[in-house]
């Protein structure tokens, strides 16, 4: 199978790249984080590629055309993996924060690697017939926008990591050399904090989709569905995280904290709550 | 502002408040809710006796409608109009005077101005040959044709004058207006929860039901509709043709679908779900090699050729075992049709037999106490099951909705502004030097010095260029053109 | 064409290079060298090393060189005078571009020195093929060895080391103030370090008010009162610790009264007072990063320690290098031409 091969493939080159990054990390040469971001290109042509045979075979089903194959748990694994390579890859240009790979691949890779898990659990890349509340236009907007925003909370992560092991190095009055490779401890915590002020608005957006979608399929904006309600969850801890950085001036490891928290509550929204959702479940295997 | 008010405009209290909201919502996805598994509130109850009565007692089954968390979200929108939106957003512009200085003094402002300016994290000064005036209408010139805004000169500018200009002065609403967003979308949850109902009703197809929310009311199910996708028991489609009418008079009929209500003046009739309740309108029976023998439910009917009646009388539409191993199903979507066949000779009951519809080799016998057992080699097959289906028609009303629409789009605009416009705001002060003047600039931006540094660059480099040493000669189209923006 | 080299250096005997030679300037040598009949040489002059490469197709004119020298040094330099011919004066120009005959190793001034030596026996018309490709060569490989190799990175003073960690604090020094406590040469030095990093604001606190402002005018700074500077506490980045004083005059209770106001921003304590300014105590502070005179010196000792460490590969880069160019140097004296790539060299590494 084509796609799962590809797939496979794509998975690979973000191991390599995450691997590169993690070299680029010790290493002192500027080649490491050219190869790093190669592997990443290569892995996203390979996984762009596999997503087009995706596409094929799931629009031969016709109750699922034009829709995006995101209805599983392999699809919005899939999907995450991408989002999460190429939102490092702006970011990294951006701000020339290769550096940073090492701390922020790590995602890409797991969602890449758990989809295959997840292939292999199920026996194929989970190409279902839509279930008729997903056959809907706002299944190609409501889910990417949402995602999206989990992919600038995980970068986000990782730069709040960076920035604990930035302070316990310097701290240590015995900084490694790691510690004149990474960015400046106020610089980090600066990027943190734009990473997240850029991604909240994008999570709220696609949240209020969720709302509007609802309230088009069942007759309800808001319900306190366990997805619905993880989701408000983590974009009130966030907002939380704002206020105190914006309003109170709140800097380094409390901040740092609570948009951490935040991250868990993302992970949690994405995969936990599959676990207790009734209206959501169906990317678990229902 | 009264002092009492105090402890509800600190961000601390604020944000230990939502941080309240967030344990509390979090807590309702952990424990079932009566609102939506009610049966496993009641397993929860007996199986956890100690907890479950305290959880009881604190409203943790039905969390999201208590008194207390209502009030909290309450709480929210009260402190977001004492905090924020009483007072309107407040103008960063000109450095306020110190109380000593009289503020008709312009000297004593621009000495402020300039002490100001100079402790901005962004600082540029050079000298020019332009005379004062002159240098002060080139950086106008330079200035207002990339969107800023200019505020009226102050000072006089053939001695010494200051500008100030902004661009994009709209971002510093975008606080402001999202935190009237959120206090728009609380208020149509208020309505929503104060005026507006939810009520799922589940009609047979043919059949009727009245509305408990709606008084006289009724929806009618003409026809109902499942469609799956080939090979498979997932469905594709479902569908209803509904009639609603308010004591007996027809208010509106449509085929509705999943994603396509119907709209009776605010009330909203949706195709949320379907099932099977366990009622049919008759099953086939295979008796034999070939030989099929329709029986309706409850009809005892004769099997042809035999003294054997049959009574076909319970349907589960997702057959299961219970773990002591009675007939029971796992949903109400017909995953896993089985029947349950009585039969007796003579009107004595001589068998009782469970037979399903996509698995024919496996069968069990029912006890008198209701257990099952297996029974292999069943001498007769389920060929066909004709369910009488419901429509699970969710009806809403939700008179806040139009508020909750508005105030996202209220929220969307506001964090737009607010995160992603970038408003910046130079001042420039003009001094008399030997030989000319001395310009002073100073910048500010929302998003913080590191991203605006490199465009302060390119100003005051374009501003130089534009009127110093070498440039100064009089004269509008001299030694410049174009405007600050070094791209769009 | 043959290269010759002699030379003394800090290396060859312990010798006041500035006492016997001190009268010479490299300028001076040039032209002694042009009148004396050279016609391809360069002079390169520094506090620690005296050396004069010279192309020459005479065998003998190591020793002219030689004697020019003792002349130019009436006498003094009987000892410590060494000279090298073709490869091994061509490794020897390539170990000292890459600062490895340096007095600290690695150290950046020399690479300039060398090319101000080369421009100027270039600007004298001293120049020819064989020193024009040369020292261009060496120019390059010293850079090349300073970047592929981590002889010269570390900071080796405790001035530069406390602004390189500034610099992991706070990123780019421009939006920090620093304050700094009492006077004197090493406050002085630390406070240049951080000037010429562009810090934005400098305060000077110092019992004696006059010192203060003395101090303050210099490094164009804001005097502050004595009394006053606890109260800094609360707005500053960094604070250097350079009082004489035999206690702490930096308290944990000072630093805890600003840290309720200051949120969680780093501060950063340089104490470089002996004994202590800053009680140690202090460390325990979350974003608080006290370092001392001991701490920075220590850090200073490492990266000497990891620079020799690093001396291996250079000498094995500018091994590899000499052995290339003595190659073309064969080539060329051969008569033969052959060409020397200057770019995309991938440095060896071990």
């Amino acid at each position: 199978m084509m796609e799962l091969n590809l797939f496979r493939l794509a998975a690979v080159f973000y191991t390599a790249g995450t691997a590169f990054a993690f070299v680029y990390l010790y290493a002192r040469e500027d080649k490491w984080s050219r190869w790093m971001r190669w592997c990443l290109y290569a892995g996203a042509a390979a996984h762009v590629a596999s997503f087009g045979f995706r596409l094929q075979a799931f629009w031969a089903i016709p109750e699922n055309r034009f829709f995006l194959p995101i209805n599983s748990f392999f699809g919005a694994l899939s999907f995450l993996a991408l989002a999460t390579a190429v939102v490092f890859v702006i970011v990294e240009g951006r701000h020339q924060l290769g550096i940073l790979g090492a701390f922020v691949l790590p995602w890409a890779l797991a969602a890449s690697w758990g989809a295959v898990w997840r292939a292999s659990q199920m026996g194929n890349t989970e190409i279902h017939g839509l279930v008729p509340a997903l056959q809907s236009y706002w299944i190609n907007i409501h889910p990417a926008v949402l995602m999206v925003s989990y992919c600038i909370f995980g970068n986000a992560f990782g730069v709040g990591l960076a920035l604990l092991i930035q302070e316990r190095q310097v701290k240590s009055k015995r900084p490694s050399e790691l510690c004149y490779r990474l960015p400046a401890i106020e610089d980090l915590d600066s990027l943190n904090y734009r990473l997240i002020a850029f991604g909240f608005p994008i999570l709220t957006v696609g949240i209020i989709m969720g709302g509007i979608w609802a309230y088009g399929a069942w007759g309800r904006f808001w319900g306190w569905d366990a997805k619905e309600t993880w989701a408000l969850i983590t974009a009130l801890v966030y907002a939380a995280y704002l206020h105190m950085r914006i309003v109170a001036g709140w800097r380094g490891r409390k901040a740092v904290y609570m948009s951490m928290f935040g991250f868990t509550c993302v992970v949690f929204t994405f995969i936990g709550v599959n676990f207790l959702s009734e209206l959501h479940g169906y990317l678990s295997n229902r | 502002m009264a002092q009492s008010l105090r402890i509800f405009r600190s961000v601390k209290f604020n944000v230990g408040l939502v941080l309240a909201i967030v344990a509390a919502s979090a807590i309702g996805t952990f424990l079932p809710q009566l609102s939506e598994t009610p049966e496993k509130v009641d397993l929860f109850l007996h199986g956890n006796p100690f907890w479950g009565k305290i959880f009881q007692a604190l409203g943790f089954f039905d969390i999201y409608h208590t008194k207390w968390f209502m009030g909290m979200l309450g709480l929210i929108a009260f402190d977001i109009v004492v905090c924020k939106l009483w007072k309107l957003p407040p103008d960063n512009g000109l450095t306020a005077l110190p109380p000593e200085f009289d503020p008709k003094a312009i000297e004593a402002k621009l000495d402020t101005m300039e002490a100001a300016i100079r402790q901005k994290g962004m600082v540029a000064e050079f000298s020019c040959r332009a005379a004062p005036a002159e240098a002060m209408s080139a950086v106008k010139r330079m200035i207002v044709g990339s969107g800023y805004h200019l505020e009226p000169v102050v000072g006089d500018a053939e001695e010494r004058s200051a500008l100030v200009a902004t661009r994009h002065r709209v971002q510093r609403w975008g606080s402001y207006v999202a935190h009237v967003a959120l206090v728009v979308i609380l208020a149509g949850g208020l309505i929503k929860a104060a005026f507006g109902f939810v009520e799922m009703v589940p009609v047979l197809e043919g059949r009727s039901r009245e509305l408990q929310n709606k008084r006289g009311w009724e929806v009618f199910v003409d026809k109902f509709t499942v469609k799956y996708y080939d090979g498979t028991r997932n469905p594709k489609l479902f569908s209803s043709q509904i009639r609603v009418t308010e004591n007996g008079k027809q208010l509106a009929e449509k085929l509705i679908t999943v994603n396509d209500p119907l709209d009776v003046s605010g009330t909203r009739f949706y195709q949320a779900s379907w099932g099977a309740g366990g009622m049919f309108r008759e099953v086939i029976l295979e008796v034999g090699e070939g030989k099929f023998l329709p029986i309706p439910q409850r009809k005892p009917t004769l099997i042809p050729g035999t003294p054997i009646k049959v009574t076909a009388d319970v349907m589960m539409p997702n057959f299961t075992l219970t773990p002591d191993g009675r007939a029971d199903t796992a949903s109400l979507d017909l995953k896993n049709p089985a029947v349950r066949f009585r039969f007796d000779v003579g009107g004595k009951l001589t068998r009782s037999l469970w037979l399903l519809q996509f698995n024919p080799t496996v069968a069990f016998s029912e006890t008198q106490d209701g257990v099952l057992v297996h029974a292999p080699d069943p001498p007769m097959k389920l060929a066909d099951v004709e369910p009488i289906l419901f429509s699970g028609i969710q009806v809403a009303y939700d008179p806040g909705y139009p508020l909750v629409a508005a105030g996202s789009i209220a929220w969307l605009l506001g964090t737009v502004l607010l995160f992603y416009m970038h408003r910046r705001r130079l001042w420039v002060l003009i001094n008399p030097a030997e030989g000319g003047s001395r310009v002073l600039i100073g910048a500010w931006s929302s998003r913080g010095d590191v991203g605006f540094k490199k465009e302060f660059g390119a100003y005051v480099d374009r501003l130089k260029a534009g009127i110093g040493p070498a440039g100064s000669s009089s004269g509008p189209g001299a030694a410049f053109a174009g405007n600050l923006e070094a791209q769009s | 064409m043959q290269l010759v080299l002699v030379g003394v250096s800090h290396k060859s005997g312990s010798l006041d290079l500035r006492e016997s030679l001190g009268g010479v300037s490299a300028e001076d040598a040039l032209r002694r060298l042009k009148d004396a009949g050279w016609s391809e040489c360069v002079v390169l002059a520094t506090c620690n090393r005296f050396e004069v490469y010279a192309a020459t197709s005479n065998s003998g004119d190591v020793d002219a060189l030689a004697t020019h020298l003792q002349a130019w040094s009436n006498g003094r330099l009987e000892q410590g005078l060494y000279s090298r011919r073709d490869g091994e004066a061509v490794s020897h120009l390539f170990a000292v571009a890459a600062g490895l005959d340096s007095l600290v190793v690695g150290e950046a001034e020399i690479l300039g020195q060398v090319k101000q030596a080369y421009q100027a026996a270039s600007a004298a018309g001293l120049t020819g093929k064989l020193t024009n490709v040369l020292f261009q060569r060496a120019l390059h490989v010293g850079k090349l060895v300073r970047s592929d190799t981590g002889v010269s990175s570390g900071q080796l003073s405790v001035a530069s080391v406390a602004v390189t960690l500034a610099e992991r604090i706070f990123g780019d020094l421009h939006k920090s103030s620093v304050l700094i406590l009492g006077a004197g040469t090493m406050a002085e030095l630390t406070a240049r370090h951080l000037l010429s990093a562009k810090v934005s604001r400098l305060h000077i606190a110092n019992r004696t008010w006059e010192k203060a402002r003395t101090l303050a005018s210099a490094l164009e700074a804001e005097p502050v009162r004595w009394e006053d500077f606890p109260r800094l506490l609360e707005s500053v980045d960094i604070v250097i610790g350079s009082t004489g004083a035999s206690e702490p005059v930096l308290t944990k209770a000072m630093v805890e009264e600003a840290i309720k106001v200051r949120q969680g921003r780093s501060l950063f304590i340089i104490d470089i007072a002996m004994p202590r300014d800053a009680e140690s105590s202090i460390d325990e502070f979350e974003h608080a990063y006290l370092y001392s005179l001991e701490d920075l010196e220590g850090l200073v000792r490492e990266n000497l320690s990891m620079r020799r460490k690093e001396i291996e590969a250079a000498e094995t880069l500018v091994g590899a290098k000499s052995a290339e160019f003595a190659a073309w140097l064969q080539e060329a004296a051969a008569g033969r031409q052959a060409a020397l790539r200057h770019s995309a060299d991938a440095a060896p590494r071990s």
